[in-house]
């Protein structure tokens, strides 16, 4: 280990140490897993092979240090269908003892009473709910007390994606953390070049790492209100940013949703890959293929900062493990997502890279950071982008008409700004109670 | 030129003309080239490195061909993918031979026999078409569930053993034999299981070569109604096996496609095998009329 | 009869009488017993495994359940909020112009490949495959490959109509156009399996009748108007009833064409009846007012069958009935 690298463990650790609040004495564990009180059946959903595989891992070392002769029936479900399934099985009366849950999906399970309140488990497995930060944990918070029903898995944060060949080119210097959104609009000017068909940016495609990331910025919680009353799109803070990124666009500085082939965030990063522009916004979960297949030099930085609230504002997502409230072995379901929280439990994900681990361990971020190897590319900009960073308030039912129509309308329909966010608020407010 | 297009046979239409052939050939191939453009992509797709696979606009020939490797990884991600394919070929198996007995027995009691109730049975029968799968997937799974089915092949066969389209299918085709021939042979005094074995069927070859490409694919891409009454790998089928590579946050594409060319191409031979079922004369060749 | 010998006919007379409504004569009672007995499998197959189901969905439409709370019945409220739901009547317009658009295209198209495929021309086989592959393509791959043909500046689509000043328009966006691509899909992925029928149809024409034909001076399209048409009604009845049937549930296109820019098109735009259906169902966890939506749309397709049921004996021409 070189001194650079042992610098750069310090400021993580540091850095860690101040944004998530960690108590941990050195060597001890943050989330400590525990043996069960006795083994039993269960089952538990997850939706990707890779999971699959991951917690695969974990449940074995579960079964063999903590919980012996207890039995996981671990079932991989198509992400595509996931959701569907997960409402046939619950209308059949029957869900999984454990599976996975992302947050835009929490109320309905949550408001129906569908979910286990894990609570009671945390106090008495003495966790700390507090370890986790707010984005990761407070959209799993549910009743008056703020009771915790989920353990988040993993976190994922937002920064600017950039191709660093394109800024060699125009003699640019490559952006650094406390640029501004007034520096970002020059990079984009600067970097576009319709002579060679590529633009200078790309940074509104989806909801996570999109525009609201730049609503988020001015100090506007994105889309709608935790709380579920207001839809706050027409907000002064969300205007000032759709406008924002509007004015880039009618510049020409950034394409339109028909041009990338499409609304998704993947969409963007694919434009980014195949170098038809310069610059845009992607998530962490995005890290091991952009390693593996982008042709061209490239880096992160953090999102800018708005020029008025110094303030950048990441969108940060975790999968969370739930239990299902009719389940028949509470006490055994708990104990194993109290596992898979654990330290042990998440050295699996640590290790086998992509995904971010939650639990805030340093020594588990460490080991994050490490599984990607040797490499220049700046993957300490995704923890900083933890620090200051936006939960998800969003939902199910108003998924595609915030994730995608609004963006159309705006960057691909012409229509301004102010009629697309009314239009959608119309019909986000048909679904607020 | 005639010679280079025209199949040599003994009894083609003699007066196919040149200009007919070559109008022929160009409209089909025109269409042909819009048909296959997404099976091209899917299989070039299945043989692209990762770093090929974001390119713009879309390309349909990988630069430097990967297959081999893509085929490994794929087995990698997911081991019980052979699994997957053979318990497809179990369902499509058993679905198509139990709709075959079913279905050409129904038919034929439709198309022959009238009895009490004989339309409106029919049209309970066809109404069953008309709802939409959506709708039905919750009852669906409660049903079988129910029956304690779940995550059997009995839940993925016996259900798929009955078709109001391939009842309709081969009544249709049954209606369009002459009566007459029949009447030969029940003339002759045989029951009418052994007329449809030996008569009906064999005069309807081209239908049943119909319903088995038809009710052999349909089997075989059924998705909705597999994923919900299976979830454990013994009794998975392969176009959940294949959805089940797609990821919340990246979809490999290379290896999606190499598994949906997997699965397409036990299709693909089928259907050519089953060309030769499809040709004039068949039907009327083995009866004297 | 029974006065001359009452005692011995009692038990026949008893027996008898329960099968009386089959038919008049002992013959014809005995051919309904057949016709019963070999429809039996298949029908009491489909009524159970399908039949329940359906009937479990209809009950659902009178209540309102989102799959976790236990059901309430509330009587005809679903349908009274069908009836207001401009959404709803969005769907329904949607369906019926893509049905117009896609149908007769489908059916034409595949009788004319079909008829084409049909001439011993050499290749045959592969051709006939080409036209069938859509048919076993992976959904993902369409999607894929028809977004991007559509897709404005890089398509190829747009190349071919640069030169008319349309390379930039917005096929798969704009809430005018969208029902195009969804319809050109419709048609693409149903065109071989109705190709495969009319070729199963077209080999049941016996050759005679086209000799005959041709003896009596009859051209190429003298034959085809008046031996290959007539003879092929009974398939292309069955493929029109199957096209409707299908355009009336599209789904799967509407989510081919639509899942990379706006799900179900801008404001609605690309949201058919079926579409509609399962994004109240499993979206909204409106399970009762989707089956509402079901059942109408059963409805619609009923009626719309039995009427082709009751008009087919103007165009369609049965060998088997004309001989009896």
């Amino acid at each position: 280990m070189n001194a650079r690298r042992v610098g750069l463990l310090l400021i993580v650790v540091l850095m860690l140490a101040l944004a998530l609040p960690v108590q941990a004495q050195e060597g001890e564990a943050v989330i400590k897993a525990l043996p069960c009180k006795e083994p039993g059946k269960l089952t538990m959903w997850v939706w990707d092979e890779n999971w699959a595989k991951i917690i695969g891992d974990s449940i074995e070392l579960w079964k063999s240090e903590y919980c012996p002769g207890a039995e996981v029936e671990l079932q991989v479900q198509p992400w595509g269908q996931y959701w569907d399934l997960l409402k046939t099985n619950a209308a059949g009366g029957e869900l999984p003892d454990v599976f996975n849950m992302s947050q835009p999906f929490f109320y309905f399970y949550a408001v129906n009473e569908a979910v286990l309140n894990l609570q009671p488990y945390w106090d008495e497995f003495g966790v700390d709910t507090s370890v986790w930060g707010s984005g990761l944990v407070g959209p799993y918070r549910w009743g008056e007390n703020g009771d915790l029903y989920a353990a988040p898995v993993n976190w994922d944060t937002i920064t600017v994606f950039y191709n660093k060949d394109m800024f060699d080119a125009k003699g640019l210097a490559y952006p650094t953390a406390d640029w501004t959104w007034d520096d970002f609009a020059a990079y984009a000017e600067a970097l576009t070049d319709p002579e060679a068909d590529v633009y200078g940016a790309a940074v509104y495609a989806e909801y996570q790492a999109g525009y609201p990331n730049w609503i988020a910025a001015t100090g506007e919680t994105p889309v709608v209100d935790a709380a579920r009353t207001d839809c706050t799109l027409d907000n002064p803070g969300s205007l000032e940013a759709l406008n924002f990124l509007k004015g880039l666009y009618d510049k020409g500085y950034m394409p339109s949703v028909s041009v990338m082939g499409g609304t998704s965030a993947d969409d963007a990063f694919n434009f980014w890959a195949s170098g038809k522009v310069a610059m845009i916004t992607g998530g962490s979960w995005k890290l091991t293929q952009a390693l593996q297949e982008v042709p061209f030099n490239w880096d992160v930085v953090q999102l800018p900062k708005h020029p008025q609230t110094g303030r950048s504002r990441s969108i940060v997502h975790a999968v969370g493990y739930v239990a299902s409230a009719r389940t028949a072995n509470p006490d055994l379901a708990a104990n194993l997502i109290l596992f898979l929280a654990s330290d042990e439990g998440q050295r699996f994900f640590a290790e086998g890279g992509n995904v971010a681990p939650a639990n805030p361990s340093p020594a588990i971020q460490q080991l994050w950071i490490d599984s990607f190897g040797e490499t220049d590319v700046n993957i300490q900009a995704f923890v900083d982008a933890t620090y200051d960073s936006q939960g998800v308030t969003v939902f199910e039912e108003i998924w595609d008409v915030m994730n995608t129509e609004l963006v159309v309308k705006i960057f691909d329909l012409g229509m301004s700004v102010e009629d697309a966010v009314a239009e959608t608020c119309d019909v986000i407010n048909e679904q607020l109670p | 030129m005639k010679g280079l297009l025209l199949k040599r046979r003994k009894t083609g239409p003699r007066d196919l003309t040149v200009p007919i052939q070559l109008f022929s050939y160009m409209v089909l191939l025109a269409g042909a080239i819009v048909m296959v453009l997404p099976f091209l992509w899917m299989a070039s797709t299945a043989c692209k490195p990762p770093v090929e696979l974001n390119k713009l606009p879309v390309r349909f020939l990988p630069d430097n061909p990967v297959c081999r490797q893509n085929l490994d990884t794929l087995y990698n991600t997911s081991p019980h993918f052979n699994r997957y394919l053979l318990n497809s070929a179990i369902v499509t198996i058993g679905r198509t031979l139990g709709q075959l007995v079913t279905c050409s027995l129904a038919a034929y009691g439709f198309a022959r026999f009238r009895f009490p109730g004989h339309n409106l049975i029919f049209a309970l029968c066809l109404a069953l078409l008309m709802v939409p799968f959506q709708a039905i997937l919750i009852p669906e799974y409660m049903l079988i569930r129910k029956l304690g089915w779940l995550n059997s092949f009995k839940a993925l066969i016996v259900p798929g053993m009955f078709s109001a389209f391939a009842l309709f299918l081969l009544r249709q085709a049954f209606l369009q034999i002459p009566l007459e021939i029949e009447e030969a042979a029940i003339i002759d005094g045989a029951n009418p299981l052994r007329v449809l074995w030996h008569v009906t069927l064999p005069l309807s070859v081209p239908a049943l070569a119909a319903f088995a490409v038809i009710t052999v694919q349909a089997a075989w891409n059924d998705f909705l109604y597999p994923l919900v009454v299976s979830s454990t790998p013994n009794t998975r089928v392969v176009t959940i096996g294949i959805a089940l590579l797609q990821g919340e946050r990246h979809t490999p594409y290379n290896l999606l496609m190499m598994g949906s060319f997997l699965a397409t191409v036990p299709m693909l031979i089928l259907f050519l095998a089953m060309q030769r079922y499809f040709i004039a004369g068949i039907a009327m060749g083995g009866v004297k009329r | 009869m029974s006065t001359l010998r009452p005692t011995t006919t009692h038990w026949r007379v008893w027996l008898a009488r329960p099968l009386e409504w089959l038919g008049p004569t002992p013959l014809s009672r005995r051919k309904a017993l057949w016709g019963l007995a070999l429809i039996a499998p298949n029908t009491l197959g489909l009524f159970f495994f399908f039949g329940i189901p359906v009937l479990m969905a209809f009950s659902t439409s009178l209540q309102e359940w989102n799959a976790i709370r236990p059901a309430r019945f509330i009587g005809l409220d679903n349908f009274e909020r069908l009836i207001q739901d401009d959404r709803f009547a969005q769907a329904l317009t949607n369906t019926f112009k893509l049905i117009g658009l896609a149908v007769p295209l489908e059916v034409g198209l595949a009788l004319g490949v079909a008829v084409l495929l049909n001439l011993p021309l050499r290749g045959r086989n592969l051709l006939r495959t080409a036209y069938f592959l859509p048919v076993v393509t992976s959904t993902v791959a369409a999607s894929v490959v028809w977004t991007s043909i559509f897709q404005p500046r890089y398509g190829i689509l747009s190349q071919i109509l640069k030169p008319l000043g349309l390379g930039d328009t917005n096929w798969l966006v704009d809430p005018g156009l969208v029902l195009i691509p969804v319809a050109v899909v419709t048609i693409w992925q149903r065109l071989g399996f109705d190709m495969v029928i009319f070729l199963a149809g077209l080999q049941a024409i016996p050759a005679e009748l086209y000799e005959a034909a041709r003896i009596d001076g009859a051209g190429r399209w003298g034959r085809f108007r008046h031996v290959t048409l007539p003879m092929l009604s009974p398939t292309t009845f069955l493929v029109v009833v199957l096209a409707i049937i299908n355009g009336f549930q599209i789904f799967d296109q509407v989510y081919v064409m639509t899942l990379r820019t706006v799900p179900g098109g801008v404001g609605g735009s690309a949201t058919t009846l079926a579409y509609y259906l399962y994004r109240r169902a499993f979206t909204n966890s409106e399970f009762g007012y989707a089956s509402a939506i079901a059942l109408v749309l059963f409805t619609l397709i009923l009626l719309v069958t039995v009427f082709q049921l009751a008009i087919q004996r103007y165009w369609v021409y049965y060998e088997a009935e004309s001989q009896s």
